[in-house]
């Protein structure tokens, strides 16, 4: 019927919120707003104040990140739609901690931070969704850090 | 300015007794107009006298024998009395008259008396007012005088709303009481001692009856009324305790919500009402038994009178014409005696008020009037350093705050100091800054004590920005010129400002005591803004301002701004000319798609279906708004016609059912409600039922008023918000036809209630950034609303009305005590203003706490680079209590606190060297 189903639709394929009732994602779907983004432009640069969670809805982005105060910013990896982007910080207050630039013209569902944090509130089948996809990134960080650790001492050994 | 007599007067603590008080200040008033009265009994007495002459004379015929019998009119003969020889002289032998014009000419002379007389009571009444208010003028004023001279500690323990009803409620009856204190005495005592001298004259023995029944009555009921008094000031100690409990539940009021503490905020009040009731009450029953004694005893003596003088009349001891004329006499005697008891009463119960007042402005260690003393004359720059020796704050509960402290402090110095709250730091600021006075040890300027100097010295020539931040409502330009008043130093210019002022206002002033100092007088010091005047005050408001990084919210404030265009015509016609080169410039280009502009033959899917309908804005007024635009008469007839209100029920409906899936659940404080733009949480309560009715009767069996609710509710509709793909191509073809139908048929009475929008005409309703767009700014393209205020900017700095712009943001109301601005906002406001104040030592005690971390680090750089004098702007001295430690090393010397005791005070340089204190802060 409106436009907000496809929303709702587009919501329950990320896995994080699959588990929200319909109502609720209708809900949230109502409460975002669908921002389109021209190539090149920036969503969010790492470092500002998080004040909101993106869902890719078509086209791509890249996520950039620059260590240590340098100016040059290395790509780290890719966006395409159905990625849910800046999440963890909104989750704990923490400035982003990478830029996320548009590639080509991209469609995106902008969550608020005070609205996902109310929905985590209210659905403890949110908190535990939130929970999982975090501890499975941070097993993901985990094992590419052994193999990066190794990686740098095979390097000094040789 | 000030003599030295009126200082000291101001110094010496307020009398105890009000009669003590109001006679120093009105004696020449108070004799005069007691003379007036005297002057005018005669009067008084021939106006009661004349009626039984007009009756007895000429209308009854006394004296009138015959048809030709005439009268003497205004003969007046002077008399002595016999014992003194019984002499007259004729004054003035008068004229003869007959009957009639006997009867004409003494009814002419009692409408005369009758003028005179009430000219008299006009005088005397306006006398007694007008003295009565000098003294309330007088009194407020000195109340006040001294809360601003109230040491500052005191402050901890008084409420605001408690010497405010103090100051306006307690003393108002005073006035009423100050025009009659001496004045009525002595009338009633004169009337009461005539007709007493008569009683006793008559009979001696019946005279001592009604002194004894006085005398019973004068001692009775002071005891009485002991009880009376002491519920008098606990009647006036609860309410003023209610009026203080009234402004904490006020000021209180978000604990009280988040808290759910309503109810016992509720049942703190209902106790306190309940005993001011028991109080008042029992006020009532032994001031109304008083006054049944009272008159008890008043009639106790005729009773007497008949059975005493009866007695001895029947005995033909006293003769029956005396027992009358006793009687007769004793009928004026109970009125002034009870007249002089509630004097009395009154008297009693205002001078308990008054002292209650009284103790609580008579503090001790108030500053001495000297100190505040007013003066024009420049305080010279100030060099040297302040030395500090042995220095020690305890508070009023007994905990040391800073313990033998010693140190040299260059005023031209930027000293860091650090240590956590509560270390000592900063209350060694406050000491400097005179808001705390030391227990023991000294504070001295170069070789004066600090405590010594006039508050004009530190007041001009330091600056201080504390944490707390309480602005008194007012605008963001005047906030911040604040700190330069401290005498009016230019004269008014009353037609620019265009206010009228009364021509006896300082004569008043005068007779109250007042202070002469012109409030409409230009007070800000220019001189030490290094400025010449206020002309030049902009750039030098501004450059603050950016230094504070407040620029940007005061510009956007101003954006948000609406502006009269029979206020600033100019300006507004300036603006339109904007509005019409950006349209221009728009077309086209990339910003073209960020807004969408208005256009009377286009549907605007940005704007709410109700601008669309209209396409203006409402003058709202109390019967007409725009969340009850459907009551508009003539737009319901217009969606009628077109069959547009079949289509927007079911639009309401579709809308009331979305809302009420997806909200219901929520409590109203939820955030998601923010998004529902069309409806309030409140009204998500009143949609059910009617949606119950519209699904059951459709639109035909609809009743009007559900009808109306539904059709409301689309008003508030955005289709590119709201995203429900209500409003379709067709859709928007018929909401432009009703718009074309309703303005072409508008009726005259709806013409002056609807802003059309015109694209040459500015739009009071509407905030300058509206103006200036006329159109609205899309939904759902990143960074719109940056990229079209961006572009807005930069039109106006090319066009030069960035800084008229900026001086409406001036203009900006910040609410009582600054609450429309937020604490960081606040804080910066104080810190801008500081620096404006071109001092020679600033004194920052924790002062932008709530500014966030990355904007402290820049505001320290800034304000230090403009203290060492970069960029030519004159040098002064920095003491900065710091929040964030890390930061000392930009300071020349750091004082390192800690429990209450200065450790160190070097170079950061060399304190980072010792593995010290200073190391743990800083890291």
């Amino acid at each position: 019927m409106s436009k907000l189903q496809d929303e709702v639709d587009l919501l329950r394929s990320i896995p994080m919120l699959a588990n929200l009732p319909s109502n609720k994602l209708k809900l949230l779907a109502f409460a975002s707003d669908r921002v389109s983004y021209p190539a090149g432009e920036i969503l969010f640069r790492q470092g500002d104040d998080a004040d909101a969670a993106y869902i890719v809805i078509s086209g791509t982005a890249d996520v950039l990140v620059s260590s240590d105060g340098s100016s040059t910013e290395s790509k780290v990896a890719e966006l395409g739609p159905n990625s849910f982007v800046g999440d963890m910080a909104i989750l704990c207050d923490i400035p982003r901690t990478a830029t996320i630039q548009a590639n080509d013209s991209l469609d995106a569902l902008r969550i608020k931070k005070e609205h996902l944090m109310d929905m985590m509130r209210e659905s403890p089948e949110l908190s535990m969704s939130v929970l999982r996809e975090l501890v499975q990134r941070l097993a993901k960080t985990t094992h590419d850090l052994s193999i990066a650790r190794d990686e740098v001492s095979r390097l000094q050994a040789s | 300015m000030p003599d030295r007599e009126q200082l000291e007067a101001a110094n010496r603590p307020l009398d105890k007794n009000l009669m003590r008080y109001i006679w120093r200040h009105t004696k020449a008033e108070q004799i005069w107009i007691l003379c007036v009265i005297l002057a005018s009994m005669p009067t008084y007495f021939l106006v009661l006298n004349l009626p039984v002459r007009i009756v007895n004379e000429p209308i009854q015929g006394e004296g009138f024998d015959s048809a030709t019998a005439t009268m003497t009119f205004l003969d007046f003969t002077l008399s002595l009395p016999s014992w003194l020889g019984g002499g007259s002289w004729v004054i003035f032998s008068g004229f003869e008259l007959e009957r009639w014009p006997y009867l004409i000419a003494l009814s002419m002379l009692f409408l005369a008396l009758v003028c005179v007389n009430g000219l008299f009571k006009f005088y005397i009444n306006t006398y007694k007012g007008r003295l009565g208010e000098r003294m309330l003028r007088r009194m407020r004023y000195q109340l006040v005088d001294r809360v601003l001279r109230f040491p500052i500690h005191h402050f901890k323990r008084v409420k605001g709303s408690e010497v405010a009803s103090m100051v306006k409620d307690e003393v108002e009856p005073f006035g009423e009481f100050i025009g009659d204190a001496f004045v009525q005495p002595v009338y009633l005592g004169g009337q009461a001692l005539v007709a007493f001298v008569f009683i006793i004259n008559q009979s001696f023995w019946l005279g001592m009856i009604a002194v004894a029944i006085i005398a019973v009555q004068m001692t009775l009921i002071p005891h009485l009324r002991k009880r009376v008094l002491v519920l008098g000031r606990m009647r006036q100690v609860t309410a003023r305790m209610l009026s203080g409990r009234i402004g904490e539940i006020v000021e209180s009021i978000t604990a009280v919500h988040v808290n759910d503490t309503s109810n016992y905020e509720r049942s703190e009040l209902s106790n306190r009402l309940g005993n001011i009731f028991f109080i008042r009450y029992e006020l009532y029953q032994r001031k109304f038994f008083i006054k049944f004694l009272n008159n008890f005893l008043a009639q106790l003596t005729p009773f007497l009178f008949y059975v005493v003088g009866g007695y001895f009349a029947i005995r033909g001891s006293l003769n029956v014409g005396q027992l009358l004329g006793v009687v007769n006499a004793y009928k004026d005697l109970p009125s002034p005696i009870n007249g002089l008891i509630m004097w009395d009463q009154k008297r009693t119960d205002i001078n308990i008020k008054y002292a209650q007042i009284v103790e609580q402005f008579n503090v001790k260690g108030m500053t001495e009037a000297e100190k505040q003393a007013p003066s024009d004359e420049p305080v010279l720059p100030l060099t040297g350093a302040l030395s500090v020796s042995n220095l020690n704050v305890t508070d009023e509960s007994g905990s040391v705050l800073i313990e033998d402290a010693d140190f040299t402090l260059p005023i031209d110095g930027i000293t860091a100091a650090i240590g956590p709250l509560g270390s000592g730091a900063g209350a060694m600021a406050n000491v400097l800054a005179g808001l705390t006075d030391p227990t023991s040890g000294r504070v001295r300027l170069n070789d004066t004590s600090v405590g010594d100097l006039p508050q004009r010295i530190r007041g001009r020539r330091f600056a201080y920005a504390g944490n707390e931040s309480y602005l008194p409502q007012s605008t963001i330009l005047d906030t911040l010129l604040y700190v330069n008043k401290h005498a009016p130093l230019r004269d008014r210019d009353t037609v620019s400002l265009g206010i009228k002022i009364h021509p006896r206002t300082e004569a008043e002033a005068l007779a109250s005591g007042n202070t002469l100092l012109d409030y409409y007088a230009d007070w800000v010091d220019y001189d030490a803004m290094n400025i010449t005047g206020p002309e030049q005050v902009f750039p030098k408001v501004r450059d603050s301002l950016e230094l504070v990084e407040l620029d940007e919210t005061i510009y956007e404030l101003a954006m948000r701004q609406m502006l009269s265009p029979d206020e600033t015509p100019i300006l507004c016609e300036k603006l339109i000319e904007v509005r019409q080169d950006l349209r221009k410039r728009i077309d086209g280009s990339p910003l073209a798609d960020l807004v969408e502009v208005w256009d009377r033959s286009n549907y605007n899917e940005h704007a709410t279906i109700a601008e669309n309908l209209l396409f203006g804005t409402i003058v709202e007024s109390d019967d007409f708004k725009i969340d009850q635009m459907v009551e508009i008469e003539h737009l319901r007839k217009v969606l009628s016609q077109l069959n547009l209100d079949r289509d927007l029920f079911e639009m309401g409906v579709e809308l009331a059912e979305t809302a009420i899936e997806l909200f219901a659940d929520l409590s109203p404080d939820n955030p998601f409600f923010e998004q529902l733009n069309f409806m309030t949480p409140e009204q998500l309560e009143d949609y059910p039922p009617i949606l119950g009715r519209a699904k059951q009767l459709g639109f035909e069996g609809i009743e009007e008023t559900d009808k109306r609710m539904l059709i409301q509710l689309t008003f508030g509709y955005i289709e590119r918000r709201n995203r429900l793909r209500l409003v379709d191509k067709d859709m928007q073809e018929r909401i432009l036809e009703a718009r074309n139908a309703f303005h072409g048929t508008l009726p005259d009475s709806l013409k002056d209630k609807i802003n059309v929008y015109d694209l040459s005409t500015y739009n009071a309703l509407n905030s300058v950034q509206d103006n200036i767009l006329f159109g609205k700014i899309a939904y759902g393209l990143s960074n719109a609303t940056e990229q079209v205020q961006k572009f807005i900017r930069e039109l106006l700095l090319e066009k030069q009305l960035e800084d008229d712009i900026f001086t409406i943001g001036l203009q900006f109301d910040i609410g009582t005590g600054g609450k429309r601005l937020s604490e960081n906002q606040r804080q910066r406001i104080v810190l801008a203003r500081s620096l404006l104040k071109g001092s020679d030592l600033l004194i920052i005690n924790r002062g932008i706490n709530a500014v966030d971390a990355r904007a402290q680090d820049r505001l320290v750089k800034k304000v230090l680079a403009r203290a060492r004098g970069e960029d030519g702007h004159k040098p002064f001295g920095v003491l900065w209590v710091l929040t964030t430690p890390s930061f000392a090393d930009r300071f020349d010397k750091v004082m390192v606190f800690e429990r209450q005791r200065l450790l160190q005070m070097d170079s950061p340089d060399v304190l980072a060297g010792e593995n010290s204190t200073y190391q743990s802060l800083v890291e």
